[in-house]
């Protein structure tokens, strides 16, 4: 059985692969190529492009990964589980919904503390943010203002 | 004409294809009997049905875009392409060429390894998705023994949806890597909202999929379509689930209303934006295989898969014969689901305004991944104390009118006027 998947993956990989390789190939004899100092440049507005693009992109994103990346795993943890747990008993249910409870919480906290908002600025999302004036994250905040 | 080559030149290549092709049939007829001991052996059979599947799917996919172009043309009451044979059907070919012998640019400032990587992992990625589906259930040629049956599938796994769970998930590098190796911001800004967004969309997905799991108890596709057979369809008992699979599915592609990735008048084109030519017409061939792939797991987990609705005459022969020609009309029936959700994700695409970002992550967060929640836990008690499966009906629906009615009653306006933080803590409003 795990013997088809290898060879229908490989099989589909393969067949991918070399077709989009033959294309990039085929094309090469086919098409013009006209270089010009003007296609060589970034398509952003028109004007020489300031700067590079490989910069530090914003927290958020990294936010949504790991949470991502948790749920994901939580996930594939339970795909086995949902196929034999019936089989297994109550201990299998009840350590499942341990884990499960264990994650709701975590899901909760980020919930609770505006992880989960990606408008962050504004005042409708400020309660959920428990800056006092006089704690860090209140002088951090007068002193970039 | 081709550049370069003379109508001489394409009579002799005209001649020699067609030569060839009559040779390969003589062959064929040659080796008759040893083709039809190999296609009665399961895995040779595999490797000519992923052969097979892969020329089919190509096909299919050119004439999706035809299908999208012309659907488009439709909503929006135009005529569509209609110029390139009859009824524009020759369209695909036309555009295949064209992409051929466009100018392929790889700009200056690009990381050339991952910009050329990029398109083919796009690409490769969403064809392999394929190896699991179901397409025709369990069938036998005239000239096998008779009690044997072939699968009608390239790899019969225990752990298919665990499969394409992870499959779906390594999408995301295609995306990541065009938008980081295109050096260009547009694309940067366009790859990272897409990673976000398939991320997010991701996990109600798999929840979604991990209720089709429990109900049929396997992780195999086909035993979640021979689960359906005989009695109503997955969706019937799971509506709530069978919806948010879909809308995740959606946004899982970056279609509309969902295609924040490529918003056309903020980010031009998005991660695609410094791409021409082949390069960039196989991101598109990937988004229209994931759409595909995406609706034949739908279809096979909450859709009946290849089976025909019982009340339709002759459905019990197709359902269950081991007939060939009902094994065919298995994979008619599944390619025409496939169909029909396929020209439903274009209508949407054409129908609904694209979602702001933050109510796109909000959406999958705060409403589907609880939902998500809530369903799966429904579902765990319901199939472990064995309840009656009309149960889970009544819990989507409970749900579904749950979850409506909270956000109702803690919605509030996230756009309007609003305090700016630093505003209020000086003092100034």
């Amino acid at each position: 059985m795990g013997h088809d998947l290898v060879i229908g993956i490989l099989l589909f990989f393969v067949a991918g692969f070399l077709m989009a390789f033959a294309a990039l190939l085929v094309g090469k004899f086919l098409r013009t190529s006209l270089p010009h100092p003007d296609k060589d440049a970034a398509y952003e507005c028109g004007e020489p492009t300031i700067g590079s693009s490989w910069v530090q992109f914003d927290l958020r994103f990294y936010v949504v990964a790991l949470v991502f990346l948790i749920f994901d795993i939580e996930i594939a943890l339970f795909y086995p589980w949902a196929v034999v747990y019936k089989s297994a008993g109550i201990a299998a249910l009840w350590d499942m919904l341990f884990f499960f409870a264990v994650l709701v919480l975590g899901f909760l906290y980020l919930w609770r503390f505006g992880y989960l908002d990606w408008v962050r600025a504004t005042e409708g999302q400020s309660r959920k943010f428990d800056a006092k004036p006089d704690d860090d994250l209140g002088k951090a905040a007068r002193q970039w203002a | 004409m081709i550049r370069g080559v003379n109508k001489q030149q394409m009579v002799v290549g005209g001649i020699g294809a067609t030569l060839g092709g009559f040779a390969a049939l003589v062959l064929l007829f040659i080796f008759r009997s040893q083709l039809a001991d190999l296609l009665a052996d399961q895995f040779y059979f595999s490797l000519f049905l992923a052969l097979g599947l892969f020329g089919i799917i190509m096909t299919a996919v050119a004439y999706c875009i035809l299908l999208e172009r012309k659907i488009s043309a439709w909503v929006q009451d135009r005529y569509g392409p209609n110029r390139v044979g009859p009824l524009g059907l020759l369209q695909p070919l036309a555009d295949g060429i064209k992409l051929f012998m466009k100018e392929d640019i790889i700009p200056r400032h690009v990381d050339k390894g991952l910009f050329v990587l990029a398109p083919f992992l796009a690409f490769v990625i969403s064809m392999i998705g394929y190896a699991v589906i179901p397409w025709g259930g369990e069938f036998r040629w005239p000239w096998m023994p008779e009690g044997e049956t072939l699968k009608c599938q390239v790899a019969s796994i225990d752990i298919a949806l665990l499969y394409i769970l992870a499959v779906g998930s390594m999408g995301v590098y295609g995306v990541v890597l065009a938008g980081w190796a295109s050096n260009n911001k547009y694309a940067m800004y366009g790859a990272m909202r897409a990673s976000a967004q398939m991320l997010s969309y991701e996990v109600p997905l798999a929840m979604m999929v991990l209720v089709a799991i429990l109900t049929s108890q396997s992780m195999r596709l086909e035993d979640a379509v021979a689960f359906q057979a005989g009695s109503w369809w997955t969706f019937a008992y799971h509506p709530l689930a069978a919806l948010i699979l879909f809308i995740a599915a959606l946004a899982e592609a970056n279609r509309a209303p969902f295609d924040l990735a490529e918003a056309e008048q903020e980010l031009i084109a998005g991660f695609h934006t410094e791409y021409s030519a082949i390069k960039w017409a196989m991101f598109f061939l990937g988004e229209y295989t994931h759409m595909i792939t995406s609706s034949a797991v739908m279809v096979s987990l909450f859709f009946g898969g290849y089976l025909l609705p019982d009340f339709l005459p002759g459905a019990h022969w197709v359902n269950e014969s081991t007939n060939i020609l009902a094994m065919f009309a298995r994979m008619g029936v599944l390619f025409a689901k496939i169909g029909i959700f396929i020209a439903v994700y274009m209508m949407v695409r054409w129908t609904l305004p694209r979602f702001r970002y933050d109510q796109l992550m909000s959406l999958a967060w705060k409403a589907f991944v609880p939902m998500g929640m809530l369903i799966v836990l429904m579902q765990v008690l319901i199939i472990y104390n064995d309840w009656p499966q009309w149960y889970s009906l009544i819990g989507n629906i409970v749900i579904l009118l749950a979850g409506g009615l909270f956000s109702a009653a803690v919605a509030k306006p996230i756009t309007g006027r609003q305090v700016s933080l630093l505003k209020r803590e000086r003092g100034m409003t």
